[in-house]
Protein backbone atom coordinates (compact mmCIF):
# COMPACT_ATOMS: atom_id res chain seq x y z
CA UNK A 1 0.00 0.00 0.00
CA UNK A 2 1.43 3.58 -0.85
CA UNK A 3 0.76 6.08 1.66
CA UNK A 4 -0.88 8.55 -0.88
CA UNK A 5 -2.68 11.57 -0.40
CA UNK A 6 -5.98 9.55 -1.11
CA UNK A 7 -5.14 6.68 1.10
CA UNK A 8 -4.69 9.03 4.10
CA UNK A 9 -7.75 11.65 2.87
CA UNK A 10 -10.34 8.80 2.29
CA UNK A 11 -10.35 7.38 5.90
CA UNK A 12 -9.53 10.67 7.44
CA UNK A 13 -13.03 11.75 5.82
CA UNK A 14 -14.84 9.15 6.36
CA UNK A 15 -13.70 9.19 10.25
CA UNK A 16 -14.73 13.20 10.40
CA UNK A 17 -18.06 12.27 9.28
CA UNK A 18 -18.74 9.47 11.36
CA UNK A 19 -17.98 11.21 13.91
CA UNK A 20 -19.62 14.24 13.03
CA UNK A 21 -23.41 12.03 12.49
CA UNK A 22 -22.36 10.60 15.94
CA UNK A 23 -22.61 13.59 17.30
CA UNK A 24 -25.71 14.84 15.85
CA UNK A 25 -27.70 11.76 16.01
CA UNK A 26 -26.66 11.66 19.94
CA UNK A 27 -28.06 15.35 20.63
CA UNK A 28 -31.32 15.10 17.69
CA UNK A 29 -32.18 11.50 19.68
CA UNK A 30 -31.27 12.63 22.80
CA UNK A 31 -29.76 9.05 24.10
CA UNK A 32 -28.72 10.31 28.00
CA UNK A 33 -24.65 10.61 28.05
CA UNK A 34 -24.17 7.61 30.60
CA UNK A 35 -25.58 5.24 27.34
CA UNK A 36 -23.75 7.04 24.72
CA UNK A 37 -21.91 10.29 25.04
CA UNK A 38 -21.17 12.60 22.21
CA UNK A 39 -17.82 12.59 20.87
CA UNK A 40 -17.19 16.27 21.90
CA UNK A 41 -17.43 14.61 25.68
CA UNK A 42 -15.02 11.98 24.93
CA UNK A 43 -12.67 14.52 23.65
CA UNK A 44 -13.41 16.51 27.17
CA UNK A 45 -12.48 13.32 29.46
CA UNK A 46 -9.33 12.46 27.49
CA UNK A 47 -7.56 16.09 27.80
CA UNK A 48 -8.91 16.09 31.37
CA UNK A 49 -7.37 13.03 32.39
CA UNK A 50 -4.55 12.89 29.92
CA UNK A 51 -2.02 12.31 32.83
CA UNK A 52 -3.77 9.10 34.41
CA UNK A 53 -4.26 7.53 31.21
CA UNK A 54 -0.79 8.13 30.41
CA UNK A 55 0.50 6.71 33.96
CA UNK A 56 -2.24 3.30 33.68
CA UNK A 57 -1.37 2.91 29.45
CA UNK A 58 2.09 2.96 30.80
CA UNK A 59 1.27 -0.24 33.25
CA UNK A 60 -0.21 -2.14 30.76
CA UNK A 61 1.86 -1.65 28.28
CA UNK A 62 4.89 -3.05 30.54
CA UNK A 63 2.44 -5.86 31.32
CA UNK A 64 1.42 -6.89 27.57
CA UNK A 65 4.64 -6.40 26.55
CA UNK A 66 6.42 -8.06 29.30
CA UNK A 67 3.85 -11.55 28.89
CA UNK A 68 4.72 -11.01 25.23
CA UNK A 69 8.48 -11.03 25.49
CA UNK A 70 8.50 -13.91 27.44
CA UNK A 71 6.27 -15.78 25.48
CA UNK A 72 8.27 -15.27 22.74
CA UNK A 73 11.46 -16.74 24.80
CA UNK A 74 9.92 -19.20 25.82
CA UNK A 75 7.61 -20.32 23.08
CA UNK A 76 10.51 -20.24 19.89
CA UNK A 77 12.87 -22.10 22.73
CA UNK A 78 10.21 -24.43 22.61
CA UNK A 79 8.80 -24.60 19.54
CA UNK A 80 13.06 -25.76 18.26
CA UNK A 81 12.62 -28.15 21.23
CA UNK A 82 9.32 -30.24 20.06
CA UNK A 83 10.82 -30.03 16.36
CA UNK A 84 14.18 -30.93 17.28
CA UNK A 85 12.85 -33.97 20.35
CA UNK A 86 10.44 -36.22 19.71
CA UNK A 87 10.54 -36.86 23.33
CA UNK A 88 9.44 -33.28 23.69
CA UNK A 89 6.77 -33.49 21.21
CA UNK A 90 5.55 -36.78 22.60
CA UNK A 91 4.86 -35.28 26.10
CA UNK A 92 5.01 -31.58 26.51
CA UNK A 93 3.45 -31.18 23.43
CA UNK A 94 -0.02 -32.77 24.12
CA UNK A 95 0.06 -30.96 27.57
CA UNK A 96 0.31 -27.29 25.81
CA UNK A 97 -2.55 -28.35 23.35
CA UNK A 98 -4.70 -29.01 26.25
CA UNK A 99 -3.29 -26.04 27.92
CA UNK A 100 -4.76 -24.04 24.67
CA UNK A 101 -8.23 -25.35 24.72
CA UNK A 102 -8.89 -24.19 28.23
CA UNK A 103 -9.81 -20.79 28.48
CA UNK A 104 -6.54 -19.25 29.27
CA UNK A 105 -8.00 -15.66 31.24
CA UNK A 106 -9.93 -17.98 32.90
CA UNK A 107 -6.54 -18.45 34.79
CA UNK A 108 -6.35 -14.44 36.20
CA UNK A 109 -8.10 -15.01 39.51
CA UNK A 110 -5.61 -18.62 40.12
CA UNK A 111 -2.45 -16.37 39.00
CA UNK A 112 -3.57 -13.70 41.60
CA UNK A 113 -3.02 -16.86 44.44
CA UNK A 114 -0.22 -18.08 42.68
CA UNK A 115 1.73 -14.99 42.23
CA UNK A 116 0.27 -12.37 44.03
CA UNK A 117 -1.82 -9.03 43.39
CA UNK A 118 1.05 -6.93 41.31
CA UNK A 119 2.33 -6.82 38.23
CA UNK A 120 3.58 -10.34 37.69
CA UNK A 121 0.11 -12.26 37.70
CA UNK A 122 -1.01 -9.67 34.42
CA UNK A 123 2.41 -10.50 32.92
CA UNK A 124 1.52 -14.30 33.71
CA UNK A 125 -2.03 -13.61 31.51
CA UNK A 126 -0.34 -12.11 28.88
CA UNK A 127 2.33 -14.88 28.63
CA UNK A 128 -0.54 -17.36 28.92
CA UNK A 129 -2.53 -16.14 25.80
CA UNK A 130 0.87 -14.95 23.90
CA UNK A 131 2.48 -18.68 24.21
CA UNK A 132 0.35 -20.68 22.07
CA UNK A 133 0.54 -18.83 18.53
CA UNK A 134 4.27 -18.04 18.75
CA UNK A 135 4.59 -21.87 19.49
CA UNK A 136 2.57 -23.25 16.62
CA UNK A 137 3.85 -20.58 14.16
CA UNK A 138 7.28 -21.15 14.97
CA UNK A 139 6.89 -24.91 14.52
CA UNK A 140 4.93 -24.89 11.25
CA UNK A 141 7.63 -22.36 9.93
CA UNK A 142 10.66 -25.06 10.81
CA UNK A 143 9.09 -28.10 9.63
CA UNK A 144 8.02 -26.60 6.50
CA UNK A 145 11.12 -27.22 4.64
CA UNK A 146 11.14 -28.41 1.30
CA UNK A 147 12.82 -31.77 1.27
CA UNK A 148 14.97 -31.14 -1.63
CA UNK A 149 17.20 -29.04 0.62
CA UNK A 150 17.44 -31.66 2.44
CA UNK A 151 18.72 -33.88 0.37
CA UNK A 152 20.96 -31.04 -0.74
CA UNK A 153 22.21 -30.30 2.51
CA UNK A 154 22.67 -34.69 3.44
CA UNK A 155 24.69 -34.38 -0.26
CA UNK A 156 26.88 -32.04 1.11
CA UNK A 157 27.10 -33.33 4.31
CA UNK A 158 25.51 -30.55 5.78
CA UNK A 159 25.36 -30.96 9.92
CA UNK A 160 22.46 -30.24 11.94
CA UNK A 161 23.38 -26.77 12.88
CA UNK A 162 23.66 -25.90 9.31
CA UNK A 163 20.56 -26.66 8.17
CA UNK A 164 18.98 -25.09 11.17
CA UNK A 165 20.15 -22.00 10.70
CA UNK A 166 20.94 -21.57 7.01
CA UNK A 167 17.57 -23.33 6.30
CA UNK A 168 14.70 -23.92 9.21
CA UNK A 169 15.08 -20.51 10.70
CA UNK A 170 15.11 -18.27 8.03
CA UNK A 171 12.44 -20.47 6.94
CA UNK A 172 10.34 -20.18 9.77
CA UNK A 173 10.66 -16.55 10.06
CA UNK A 174 7.46 -15.39 8.40
CA UNK A 175 5.48 -17.85 10.13
CA UNK A 176 7.07 -16.43 13.81
CA UNK A 177 6.05 -13.02 12.56
CA UNK A 178 2.30 -13.94 12.18
CA UNK A 179 2.66 -15.98 15.11
CA UNK A 180 4.13 -12.74 16.87
CA UNK A 181 1.06 -10.46 15.41
CA UNK A 182 -1.43 -12.34 16.99
CA UNK A 183 0.58 -12.70 20.09
CA UNK A 184 0.99 -9.24 20.73
CA UNK A 185 -2.97 -8.59 20.17
CA UNK A 186 -4.14 -11.51 22.24
CA UNK A 187 -1.17 -10.33 25.00
CA UNK A 188 -2.86 -6.60 25.56
CA UNK A 189 -6.44 -8.18 25.99
CA UNK A 190 -4.89 -11.01 28.46
CA UNK A 191 -3.54 -7.99 30.56
CA UNK A 192 -6.32 -6.26 30.60
CA UNK A 193 -8.87 -9.25 31.31
CA UNK A 194 -6.12 -9.74 34.47
CA UNK A 195 -6.60 -6.13 35.42
CA UNK A 196 -10.31 -6.73 35.68
CA UNK A 197 -10.23 -9.94 37.90
CA UNK A 198 -7.49 -8.11 40.83
CA UNK A 199 -5.26 -4.66 40.17
CA UNK A 200 -4.85 -1.04 41.46
CA UNK A 201 -3.77 0.35 38.60
CA UNK A 202 -3.69 -0.29 34.61
CA UNK A 203 -6.01 0.59 31.88
CA UNK A 204 -8.63 -2.56 32.67
CA UNK A 205 -8.66 -1.37 36.45
CA UNK A 206 -9.40 1.80 35.04
CA UNK A 207 -12.28 0.85 32.72
CA UNK A 208 -13.98 -0.67 35.85
CA UNK A 209 -13.60 2.52 37.71
CA UNK A 210 -15.17 4.49 35.01
CA UNK A 211 -18.13 1.62 34.80
CA UNK A 212 -19.04 2.47 38.91
CA UNK A 213 -19.01 6.07 37.95
CA UNK A 214 -21.19 5.47 34.81
CA UNK A 215 -18.13 7.43 32.94
CA UNK A 216 -19.32 6.34 30.04
CA UNK A 217 -17.08 8.74 27.74
CA UNK A 218 -13.86 8.18 29.91
CA UNK A 219 -14.73 4.16 29.49
CA UNK A 220 -14.86 4.16 25.38
CA UNK A 221 -11.77 7.07 25.57
CA UNK A 222 -9.49 4.00 27.59
CA UNK A 223 -10.92 1.21 24.87
CA UNK A 224 -9.93 3.84 22.24
CA UNK A 225 -6.42 4.61 24.05
CA UNK A 226 -6.53 0.01 24.04
CA UNK A 227 -7.29 -0.14 20.19
CA UNK A 228 -4.50 2.73 19.77
CA UNK A 229 -2.36 0.80 22.16
CA UNK A 230 -2.34 -2.95 20.10
CA UNK A 231 -2.35 -0.92 16.51
CA UNK A 232 0.97 0.63 17.48
CA UNK A 233 2.48 -2.25 18.87
CA UNK A 234 0.96 -4.14 15.36
CA UNK A 235 2.86 -1.59 13.10
CA UNK A 236 6.16 -1.50 14.96
CA UNK A 237 5.71 -5.60 14.38
CA UNK A 238 5.13 -5.03 10.71
CA UNK A 239 7.97 -2.46 10.15
CA UNK A 240 10.54 -4.78 11.86
CA UNK A 241 9.36 -7.90 9.81
CA UNK A 242 9.82 -5.61 6.48
CA UNK A 243 13.03 -5.13 7.30
CA UNK A 244 13.95 -8.39 8.25
CA UNK A 245 12.01 -10.43 6.39
CA UNK A 246 11.64 -9.09 2.97
CA UNK A 247 10.44 -12.22 1.39
CA UNK A 248 8.08 -13.19 3.36
CA UNK A 249 4.86 -11.55 1.21
CA UNK A 250 6.75 -13.68 -1.14
CA UNK A 251 5.50 -17.07 1.19
CA UNK A 252 2.11 -14.98 1.55
CA UNK A 253 1.50 -14.94 -2.10
CA UNK A 254 2.54 -18.69 -2.23
CA UNK A 255 0.35 -19.68 0.31
CA UNK A 256 -2.63 -17.89 -0.90
CA UNK A 257 -2.10 -18.58 -5.04
CA UNK A 258 -1.77 -22.33 -4.11
CA UNK B 1 35.47 -44.55 -21.59
CA UNK B 2 35.17 -45.78 -17.55
CA UNK B 3 32.19 -47.22 -16.69
CA UNK B 4 30.91 -44.38 -13.65
CA UNK B 5 27.57 -45.73 -12.86
CA UNK B 6 25.96 -49.79 -12.57
CA UNK B 7 22.53 -49.82 -11.31
CA UNK B 8 22.46 -53.88 -10.63
CA UNK B 9 18.71 -55.44 -10.46
CA UNK B 10 17.54 -52.86 -8.22
CA UNK B 11 14.39 -52.99 -6.26
CA UNK B 12 12.72 -50.54 -3.67
CA UNK B 13 9.54 -51.37 -1.62
CA UNK B 14 7.65 -49.12 0.43
CA UNK B 15 5.57 -50.16 2.95
CA UNK B 16 3.68 -47.22 4.72
CA UNK B 17 0.54 -47.73 6.23
CA UNK B 18 -2.10 -49.52 4.72
CA UNK B 19 -0.69 -49.77 1.59
CA UNK B 20 2.54 -51.13 0.05
CA UNK B 21 3.98 -49.88 -3.10
CA UNK B 22 6.56 -51.77 -5.16
CA UNK B 23 7.99 -48.98 -7.26
CA UNK B 24 11.12 -50.33 -8.62
CA UNK B 25 11.92 -54.24 -9.48
CA UNK B 26 15.04 -55.24 -10.60
CA UNK B 27 16.02 -51.99 -12.31
CA UNK B 28 19.47 -52.30 -13.92
CA UNK B 29 21.27 -50.17 -16.69
CA UNK B 30 24.79 -48.55 -16.62
CA UNK B 31 26.17 -45.16 -16.96
CA UNK B 32 29.63 -44.12 -18.70
CA UNK B 33 31.86 -42.04 -17.44
CA UNK B 34 31.22 -38.24 -18.68
CA UNK B 35 28.38 -38.95 -21.09
CA UNK B 36 24.94 -38.02 -20.61
CA UNK B 37 21.94 -40.37 -20.20
CA UNK B 38 18.24 -40.08 -19.52
CA UNK B 39 15.77 -41.89 -17.86
CA UNK B 40 11.97 -41.60 -19.56
CA UNK B 41 8.89 -43.34 -18.38
CA UNK B 42 5.81 -43.25 -17.20
CA UNK B 43 4.48 -41.30 -14.43
CA UNK B 44 5.12 -42.98 -11.33
CA UNK B 45 7.16 -46.05 -12.66
CA UNK B 46 10.34 -45.17 -10.06
CA UNK B 47 12.98 -42.25 -11.92
CA UNK B 48 12.83 -40.15 -8.60
CA UNK B 49 13.22 -42.78 -6.18
CA UNK B 50 16.30 -44.31 -8.96
CA UNK B 51 18.15 -41.24 -8.71
CA UNK B 52 17.79 -41.09 -5.53
CA UNK B 53 18.97 -44.45 -4.57
CA UNK B 54 21.54 -43.65 -6.83
CA UNK B 55 22.84 -40.74 -5.13
CA UNK B 56 22.70 -42.36 -1.93
CA UNK B 57 19.50 -40.64 -0.13
CA UNK B 58 17.57 -43.48 -0.28
CA UNK B 59 18.46 -46.71 0.38
CA UNK B 60 17.14 -49.80 -2.17
CA UNK B 61 14.89 -52.55 -1.37
CA UNK B 62 17.13 -55.36 -3.24
CA UNK B 63 20.02 -55.21 -5.52
CA UNK B 64 22.85 -52.53 -5.76
CA UNK B 65 24.26 -49.46 -7.41
CA UNK B 66 28.17 -49.38 -7.98
CA UNK B 67 29.77 -45.83 -8.57
CA UNK B 68 33.42 -45.72 -9.55
CA UNK B 69 33.29 -49.69 -8.20
CA UNK B 70 31.80 -48.84 -4.96
CA UNK B 71 29.10 -50.24 -3.26
CA UNK B 72 26.62 -46.94 -2.40
CA UNK B 73 25.68 -47.28 0.94
CA UNK B 74 25.33 -43.36 1.82
CA UNK B 75 24.80 -39.83 0.47
CA UNK B 76 27.44 -39.66 -2.51
CA UNK B 77 29.73 -36.64 -1.89
CA UNK B 78 30.59 -36.41 -5.84
CA UNK B 79 27.00 -35.12 -7.03
CA UNK B 80 24.98 -32.43 -8.26
CA UNK B 81 21.18 -31.95 -7.59
CA UNK B 82 18.47 -30.32 -9.59
CA UNK B 83 14.95 -30.63 -9.09
CA UNK B 84 11.66 -29.96 -10.73
CA UNK B 85 11.42 -26.97 -8.91
CA UNK B 86 14.28 -24.50 -8.23
CA UNK B 87 13.72 -24.61 -4.57
CA UNK B 88 15.45 -21.51 -3.95
CA UNK B 89 16.10 -19.68 -0.76
CA UNK B 90 14.28 -16.45 -0.74
CA UNK B 91 16.46 -14.67 2.14
CA UNK B 92 19.71 -15.38 -0.44
CA UNK B 93 21.12 -13.81 -3.71
CA UNK B 94 21.60 -15.56 -6.13
CA UNK B 95 25.26 -16.03 -5.09
CA UNK B 96 24.53 -17.01 -1.86
CA UNK B 97 22.23 -19.46 -3.16
CA UNK B 98 24.61 -20.27 -5.52
CA UNK B 99 27.25 -20.71 -2.80
CA UNK B 100 24.89 -22.89 -0.35
CA UNK B 101 26.63 -26.33 -1.06
CA UNK B 102 29.96 -24.66 -0.56
CA UNK B 103 29.09 -23.84 3.18
CA UNK B 104 27.01 -26.90 3.96
CA UNK B 105 30.48 -28.67 2.87
CA UNK B 106 32.18 -26.39 5.14
CA UNK B 107 34.79 -25.61 2.13
CA UNK B 108 36.29 -22.42 2.18
CA UNK B 109 33.75 -19.75 0.90
CA UNK B 110 35.76 -17.24 -0.40
CA UNK B 111 37.52 -19.55 -2.87
CA UNK B 112 34.63 -20.35 -4.38
CA UNK B 113 32.85 -17.30 -4.93
CA UNK B 114 34.88 -15.91 -8.16
CA UNK B 115 34.12 -19.73 -9.30
CA UNK B 116 30.10 -19.25 -8.39
CA UNK B 117 30.71 -15.81 -10.11
CA UNK B 118 32.03 -17.33 -13.08
CA UNK B 119 28.99 -20.29 -13.06
CA UNK B 120 26.45 -17.57 -13.29
CA UNK B 121 28.22 -16.12 -16.11
CA UNK B 122 28.38 -19.32 -17.98
CA UNK B 123 24.17 -19.56 -17.50
CA UNK B 124 23.93 -15.77 -18.38
CA UNK B 125 23.05 -14.19 -15.28
CA UNK B 126 25.76 -11.74 -14.66
CA UNK B 127 24.65 -8.28 -13.56
CA UNK B 128 22.01 -10.82 -11.40
CA UNK B 129 24.14 -12.18 -8.83
CA UNK B 130 22.89 -9.95 -5.96
CA UNK B 131 19.44 -10.22 -6.76
CA UNK B 132 16.97 -12.30 -4.31
CA UNK B 133 15.41 -15.96 -6.61
CA UNK B 134 11.77 -14.40 -6.60
CA UNK B 135 12.44 -11.41 -8.65
CA UNK B 136 14.01 -13.58 -11.47
CA UNK B 137 11.53 -15.77 -14.13
CA UNK B 138 11.43 -19.59 -13.72
CA UNK B 139 13.99 -20.62 -16.47
CA UNK B 140 16.09 -18.07 -14.34
CA UNK B 141 15.96 -19.72 -11.05
CA UNK B 142 16.61 -22.94 -13.22
CA UNK B 143 19.46 -21.84 -14.12
CA UNK B 144 20.52 -20.97 -11.07
CA UNK B 145 19.62 -24.21 -9.42
CA UNK B 146 22.06 -25.52 -12.26
CA UNK B 147 24.92 -23.30 -10.70
CA UNK B 148 24.04 -24.71 -7.22
CA UNK B 149 24.67 -28.10 -8.51
CA UNK B 150 27.87 -27.32 -10.18
CA UNK B 151 29.61 -25.31 -8.07
CA UNK B 152 31.25 -27.60 -6.12
CA UNK B 153 32.60 -29.25 -9.29
CA UNK B 154 30.52 -32.82 -9.03
CA UNK B 155 31.68 -35.47 -10.93
CA UNK B 156 27.72 -37.14 -11.38
CA UNK B 157 24.97 -34.16 -12.26
CA UNK B 158 21.56 -35.55 -11.59
CA UNK B 159 18.64 -33.86 -12.99
CA UNK B 160 14.87 -34.84 -12.28
CA UNK B 161 12.91 -33.28 -14.70
CA UNK B 162 14.67 -29.58 -14.22
CA UNK B 163 12.99 -28.31 -16.89
CA UNK B 164 9.27 -29.63 -16.86
CA UNK B 165 8.34 -26.89 -15.07
CA UNK B 166 8.99 -24.63 -18.24
CA UNK B 167 7.04 -23.51 -21.42
CA UNK B 168 8.49 -25.02 -24.24
CA UNK B 169 10.06 -22.32 -25.59
CA UNK B 170 12.18 -21.92 -22.17
CA UNK B 171 13.02 -25.68 -21.87
CA UNK B 172 14.90 -25.88 -25.49
CA UNK B 173 16.77 -23.28 -24.57
CA UNK B 174 17.90 -24.64 -21.38
CA UNK B 175 18.28 -27.73 -23.01
CA UNK B 176 20.58 -26.42 -25.17
CA UNK B 177 22.50 -24.33 -22.89
CA UNK B 178 23.12 -27.66 -20.60
CA UNK B 179 24.34 -28.92 -23.48
CA UNK B 180 26.75 -26.49 -23.66
CA UNK B 181 27.58 -26.41 -20.28
CA UNK B 182 28.26 -29.94 -20.55
CA UNK B 183 30.63 -29.88 -23.11
CA UNK B 184 32.64 -27.72 -21.24
CA UNK B 185 32.16 -29.15 -17.70
CA UNK B 186 32.69 -32.91 -18.82
CA UNK B 187 30.74 -33.90 -15.96
CA UNK B 188 27.96 -37.30 -16.11
CA UNK B 189 24.74 -36.13 -16.45
CA UNK B 190 21.79 -38.23 -15.45
CA UNK B 191 18.11 -36.70 -16.52
CA UNK B 192 15.15 -37.58 -15.72
CA UNK B 193 12.07 -36.59 -18.32
CA UNK B 194 8.61 -36.89 -19.27
CA UNK B 195 9.49 -35.64 -22.88
CA UNK B 196 10.77 -37.97 -25.21
CA UNK B 197 12.12 -35.81 -27.39
CA UNK B 198 14.30 -34.28 -24.80
CA UNK B 199 15.62 -37.14 -24.08
CA UNK B 200 16.38 -38.05 -27.35
CA UNK B 201 17.81 -34.47 -27.99
CA UNK B 202 20.18 -34.32 -24.87
CA UNK B 203 21.29 -38.04 -24.45
CA UNK B 204 24.21 -40.12 -25.15
CA UNK B 205 22.02 -43.24 -23.88
CA UNK B 206 18.11 -43.47 -23.09
CA UNK B 207 17.48 -45.06 -20.48
CA UNK B 208 13.48 -46.88 -21.29
CA UNK B 209 11.61 -47.86 -18.08
CA UNK B 210 7.91 -49.78 -17.62
CA UNK B 211 5.17 -48.95 -15.77
CA UNK B 212 5.29 -49.64 -12.02
CA UNK B 213 6.94 -51.79 -10.45
CA UNK B 214 9.60 -49.81 -12.99
CA UNK B 215 12.27 -52.60 -14.69
CA UNK B 216 14.35 -50.74 -17.53
CA UNK B 217 12.69 -52.00 -21.01
CA UNK B 218 16.04 -50.47 -23.07
CA UNK B 219 19.07 -48.86 -23.03
CA UNK B 220 18.62 -46.86 -26.73
CA UNK B 221 21.97 -45.62 -27.80
CA UNK B 222 21.64 -41.83 -29.77
CA UNK B 223 24.10 -42.17 -32.04
CA UNK B 224 23.35 -38.50 -33.45
CA UNK B 225 26.18 -36.46 -33.89
CA UNK B 226 27.41 -33.14 -31.24
CA UNK B 227 27.09 -30.20 -31.05
CA UNK B 228 23.24 -30.65 -31.54
CA UNK B 229 20.54 -27.74 -32.08
CA UNK B 230 17.03 -27.54 -32.13
CA UNK B 231 16.69 -27.92 -35.59
CA UNK B 232 17.69 -31.54 -35.57
CA UNK B 233 14.64 -32.34 -33.76
CA UNK B 234 13.05 -32.12 -37.44
CA UNK B 235 15.67 -34.57 -38.76
CA UNK B 236 14.15 -38.64 -39.94
CA UNK B 237 16.81 -39.76 -37.45
CA UNK B 238 15.57 -37.99 -35.08
CA UNK B 239 12.02 -38.59 -35.45
CA UNK B 240 13.04 -42.38 -35.33
CA UNK B 241 14.58 -42.27 -31.98
CA UNK B 242 11.62 -41.12 -30.54
CA UNK B 243 9.16 -42.95 -32.52
CA UNK B 244 10.92 -46.18 -31.27
CA UNK B 245 10.95 -45.00 -27.94
CA UNK B 246 7.02 -44.19 -28.33
CA UNK B 247 6.31 -47.48 -29.27
CA UNK B 248 8.51 -49.54 -26.57
CA UNK B 249 6.62 -47.14 -24.08
CA UNK B 250 3.31 -47.82 -25.61
CA UNK B 251 3.57 -51.96 -25.52
CA UNK B 252 4.73 -51.77 -22.45
CA UNK B 253 1.74 -49.70 -21.45
CA UNK B 254 2.80 -46.46 -20.52
CA UNK B 255 1.02 -44.26 -22.65
CA UNK B 256 -0.97 -44.00 -25.91
CA UNK B 257 0.50 -45.83 -29.49
CA UNK B 258 1.72 -43.15 -31.76
CA UNK B 259 -0.61 -42.13 -34.32
CA UNK B 260 -0.10 -43.99 -37.89
CA UNK B 261 2.38 -41.76 -40.14
CA UNK B 262 3.33 -39.92 -36.38
CA UNK B 263 6.76 -39.07 -36.80
CA UNK B 264 7.45 -38.16 -33.60
N1 LIG C 1 8.64 -41.81 0.30
C1 LIG C 1 7.74 -42.58 -0.30
N2 LIG C 1 6.83 -43.29 0.44
C2 LIG C 1 5.92 -44.08 -0.16
N3 LIG C 1 5.81 -44.22 -1.48
C3 LIG C 1 6.65 -43.54 -2.28
C4 LIG C 1 7.66 -42.68 -1.72
N4 LIG C 1 8.36 -42.15 -2.74
C5 LIG C 1 7.82 -42.64 -3.86
N5 LIG C 1 6.79 -43.47 -3.59
C6 LIG C 1 5.99 -44.21 -4.57
O1 LIG C 1 6.87 -44.87 -5.43
C7 LIG C 1 6.40 -44.81 -6.76
C8 LIG C 1 7.47 -44.21 -7.64
O2 LIG C 1 7.65 -42.85 -7.30
P1 LIG C 1 8.64 -41.89 -8.06
O3 LIG C 1 8.49 -40.56 -7.47
O4 LIG C 1 9.99 -42.49 -8.07
O5 LIG C 1 8.05 -41.92 -9.53
P2 LIG C 1 8.50 -41.07 -10.81
O6 LIG C 1 8.81 -42.02 -11.88
O7 LIG C 1 9.56 -40.11 -10.43
O8 LIG C 1 7.16 -40.31 -11.16
P3 LIG C 1 6.99 -38.88 -11.84
O9 LIG C 1 7.36 -39.04 -13.27
O10 LIG C 1 5.54 -38.59 -11.69
O11 LIG C 1 7.86 -37.93 -11.10
C9 LIG C 1 5.12 -43.99 -6.72
O12 LIG C 1 4.04 -44.88 -6.76
C10 LIG C 1 5.18 -43.28 -5.42
O13 LIG C 1 3.89 -43.12 -4.90
MG1 LIG D 1 9.61 -38.00 -10.25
Amino acid sequence: MKFSLKNIAEPALFFLALLALWEILVKVVGVPAFILPPPRDLYTSFTAKFFILGHHSLITFTEAVGGFALSFVLGVGFAVGVVYSRHLQNTIYPLIVILYAMPKSAFAPLMVIWIGYGLFSKIAIAFLVAFFPIVVNTVVGLKEVEPELLDLARINRGSAWGVFKKIRLPNSLPYMFAGIKVALVLSVTGAIVAEFVAANEGLGYLVLQANYSLDTAFALVILLILALLSLALFVVVDVVQKKMVPWSAEVRQLEGSF
Amino acid sequence: MALLIVVEDVGRIFRGGAKTVYALEGASFTVQEGSFVSLVGPSGCGKSTLLKIASGLLPATSGRVLVNGKSVDGPLENVGMVFQSPVLLKWRSVLGNVLLPVEFARLDRGEYVEKAKSLIRLVGLQGFEEMPPYELSGGMQQRVSLCRALVTDPQILLMDEPFGALDAMTRDELDVELLRIWGEKKMTVVFVTHNIQEAVFLSDSVVVMSPRPGRVIRELAVDLPRPRAIEMMSSPEFGRYTLEIRSMLASAGGTRPPAVGSTT
